[in-house]
């Protein structure tokens, strides 16, 4: 038995972060990490969202489930999800809206008294904690760098005319993107490998100046350039290349197979990362982390130790794919 | 089984004309018809009972 370590030390190098979006490279692993990585992003980050509605006055155009459906689906600031307990593991309360271990209470009331069509959107919605407010929400721009927006209207949840009343309660609790897609803090997590992209340069030479220009014109990506002044094609953006084999099909066409080689590199990641609002794009990779650590401790957890589920507590959602 | 315990009083209940928008009274056994137009549409009240739905 030889003793052959697999312990990796992936890296990470930032290229872009915005509250709103990163792009950055994840080199040094493989992709069931990466991938690992995204889909937690996309359905296993716990955010907060709207999930019971009681309603007292409704007089709207839109129906009672409608206009909760819609509130159920307005990005709500996330920061304190992480430390939240989802209300079915909460043995502090009743998940009434009123325990602040589980849940946030949200109240809406609204009337339309004039003559001008009035416009209901979630800056009506009145927080019991001022740090957990919808998303895009007047105060958080100034407080937090803000994600920019640059006219503050608010998510329209429904357009109220003279005489029309809304009015009710509503109970935000912490949840993830498996159980339903309004608790995703990810708009979109996507990664592509990086391209290694290598020209037969003896090769290239034997084409003359406009089979090198119509090569290059096969892509139908801006991969390649002609270089005026060399007259040498040379790579330009390897990224941008999407693996549509366009120029080696083309190659092949012209009778030069093996013009141009391209593999991808099977360790190096190359992710974009976008979120909702609800939780900085930063943060959301970092919970994900965070979430596949604490997942791989429960894996070596049931390794040591022949208890039940139990022993997983709230990663039990995680483990057993969300439900109740 | 009279019922006699259980049952509450018949409550009228108050409903909205089809037409001209009255409302109307009515008792079971009532014939369903508007006082004030005499239109045979009427139409049940909203609840006053506040009602829960799950946002999903």
């Amino acid at each position: 038995m030889d003793n052959v370590s697999y312990q990796r030390f992936p890296t990470v190098r930032i290229r872009d972060m915005k509250d709103d979006v990163l792009k950055f490279e994840l080199r040094d692993t493989d992709a069931s990490i990466a991938n690992a990585l995204r889909r937690i992003m996309i359905a296993e980050v716990p955010t907060l969202a709207i999930d019971l509605v009681e309603i007292e006055t409704n007089s709207s155009v839109l129906n009672d489930e409608f206009l909760a459906h819609r509130l159920g689906l307005i990005p709500i600031i996330s920061d304190r999800a992480m430390e939240m307990r989802l209300s079915r593991d909460c043995d502090a309360c009743d998940g009434d809206g009123r325990c602040e271990y589980c849940s946030i209470e949200f109240h809406l009331s609204v009337k339309c008294t004039g003559d001008q069509t009035l416009d209901v959107t979630s800056f009506d919605l009145q927080s019991s904690d001022p740090t957990v407010v919808p998303v895009d929400c007047a105060g958080r721009a100034a407080d937090l760098g803000g994600f920019d927006s640059s006219e503050q209207r608010g998510i329209l949840i429904v357009k109220l005319r003279k005489g029309q009343e809304l009015k009710l309660r509503a109970i935000a609790r912490k949840g993830i993107g498996k159980d339903h897609a309004k608790w995703s803090p990810a708009a979109t997590v996507t990664f592509q490998y990086e391209p290694d992209i290598h020209i037969n340069e003896a090769l290239m030479e034997t084409l003359s100046l406009e089979e090198k220009q119509e090569w290059v014109e096969s892509s139908p990506t801006k991969v390649f350039e002609l270089d005026p002044a060399t007259q040498q094609v040379v790579v330009v953006d390897p990224e941008a290349y999407t693996y549509d084999e366009e120029v080696l099909k083309k190659a092949e066409a012209m009778g030069k197979p093996g013009l141009v080689e391209i593999y991808s590199k099977e360790d190096s990641f190359i992710f974009t990362v976008e979120s909702t609002g609800a939780v900085k794009a930063s943060q959301m990779f970092l919970n994900a982390i965070e979430i596949l650590k604490s997942k791989l401790d429960a894996v070596r957890l049931s390794f040591d130790t022949e208890e039940a589920d139990d022993q997983f507590g709230e990663l039990g959602a995680h483990m057993r794919g969300g439900g109740i | 089984m009279d019922g006699g315990m259980g049952a509450p009083p018949p409550e009228p209940v108050t409903y909205l004309c089809g037409d001209c928008g009255a409302d109307n009274t009515l008792k079971p056994g009532d014939v369903i018809q508007c006082r004030e137009c005499g239109y045979r549409i009427l139409y049940k009240k909203r609840t006053r009972r506040i009602v829960q739905f799950e946002a999903r």
